[in-house]
């Protein structure tokens, strides 16, 4: 007995080691003991508890990987919102342009402005579309808003036109309210002017100005602006009407052509009687 | 006696700590196991018995606080094997200059190893997994996290040894 407790004191370490390493083998293989599985569901509730309550204190490393992964997704998010805008800008113009198509009794042919040529006072426009599109020289072109200039030029697949911005132009307009007509010209700055209007006619601020039926290219009732201000000049018969065009050229991305060609035969007649 | 029960509080608290705060200390989802650090104490301050007997129970809440994953006993084995291999380091004439040196790093690090060694190889038995590729991703990064943890006990007991 007395070798037996000299040797459990000699081997006390290892005798220990050895029944706990055994427990624990016992364990591993009695893993689905249902007393183990309550003993179990009890500690990891209390201690599951304790953790919930701890959860308030936050994780450095985690919220700064956090915070990486939502700028990142920020970044994504905003790339996405500005093209989405874009998209929505964009159809609301087509929408717009759609609108006019409907309304109007003429063909149209959808152009996008590929190139912009601001030379001082001939400023023109290039369009993607051309003579296989139908396009002819003369034809005017105009956006939802309104009339903004017409064809000078055309090859196979593209045009050139030109718009109210530009000296050359000149279209024949009347008041919508009064009816009372002029030719619309451009000389330089950001109005157009609405010459020919006699000192005693009827225009005011706020006036809407059209396209007259005098036109021989343009066909009446596009709108072209409003009238900025009308006075008479001194010495002369004729009121200065400053007209603010309906179109801002500075954000023109697609137009609509109208394919009606100019009357020929009004044209050939109106020609031979000025001879 | 009450020197035993202010250590069975203890590591009551350290394995509080480690189910609870280490979370917070996870980098790349590991965590340092303070557990094992205070297991590594223990067997150096009382000896070979007191970290095998503190191994096994602390790795026995563990296992049962892992839930249904079949492996009781597993955190157990391991844990009672690392304080087993801790007390071979004890040696009573030299307790605090072992705590307060680089021997206290080492130590945790080599049993650290073992544990993880012990607990990876049982674990992915039969899964099909080597475990040679979970020691060498998860075992020896979380061993040099828990040595490098380790460094602030080591930090005190060296004053303290100094004193």
């Amino acid at each position: 007995m007395r070798r037996l407790y000299e040797f459990v004191f000699l081997f006390k370490e290892y005798l220990v080691v050895g029944v706990l390493l055994a427990v624990s083998v016992s364990l591993l293989a009695l893993n689905d003991d249902s007393q183990i599985r309550n003993i179990r569901s009890v500690a990891v509730v209390s201690v599951g508890t304790l953790q919930d309550a701890l959860g308030i204190i936050p994780n450095y490393f985690d919220l700064r990987r956090e915070n990486h992964v939502l700028r990142e997704l920020n970044l994504t998010l905003a790339d996405e919102v500005n093209r989405l805008r874009e998209a929505r800008l964009e159809n609301l113009r087509l929408r717009q342009l759609l609108g006019l198509k409907e309304r109007g009794e003429f063909g149209f042919v959808a152009a996008n402005i590929i190139g912009k040529n601001l030379q001082l006072l001939r400023n023109t426009v290039t369009l993607d579309a051309g003579e296989r599109n139908g396009l002819r020289a003369d034809m005017p072109i105009v956006t939802e808003n309104g009339l903004a200039g017409k064809i000078v030029a055309t090859s196979g697949r593209f045009a050139v036109a030109q718009i109210l911005y530009n000296k050359d132009i000149r279209v024949s307009a009347k008041i919508e309210r009064s009816r009372v007509d002029g030719i619309i010209r451009w000389e330089g700055g950001s109005a157009l002017a609405l010459q020919d209007v006699a000192k005693s006619l009827d225009v005011r601020a706020g006036d809407v100005v059209i396209t007259s039926e005098y036109s021989s290219f343009f066909p009446p009732g596009i709108r072209i602006g409003v009238v900025a201000s009308a006075r008479g000049a001194e010495g002369s018969l004729f009121q200065s009407v400053e007209v603010r065009p309906a179109v801002d050229f500075s954000r023109l991305e697609e137009v609509f052509v109208i394919t009606s060609m100019p009357d020929s035969e009004r044209i050939a007649l109106e020609h031979r009687t000025r001879e | 006696m009450r020197q035993t029960f202010i250590d069975i509080a203890l590591t009551i608290l350290f394995v509080l700590l480690q189910t609870t705060l280490t979370q917070y200390l996870a980098v790349w989802g590991l965590s340092p196991d303070i557990a094992l650090i205070w297991i590594v104490y223990l067997a150096l301050r009382r000896g070979q018995i007191t970290g095998t007997v503190a191994g096994f129970f602390t790795g026995l809440v563990f296992d049962l606080l892992s839930g249904n994953d079949g492996m009781l006993g597993l955190a157990a084995l391991s844990k009672t094997a690392g304080g087993f291999m801790a007390g071979y380091f004890f040696n009573e004439n030299k307790t605090l200059q072992t705590l307060g040196s680089y021997r206290f790093i080492l130590i945790i690090l080599s049993v650290s190893l073992v544990h993880n060694l012990i607990y990876f190889v049982i674990f992915l038995q039969g899964s099909g997994a080597h475990w040679w590729q979970a020691i060498l991703l998860y075992g020896i990064p979380a061993a040099l996290y828990t040595a490098a943890v380790g460094l602030i006990p080591t930090f005190v007991f060296a004053r303290r040894a100094l004193l």
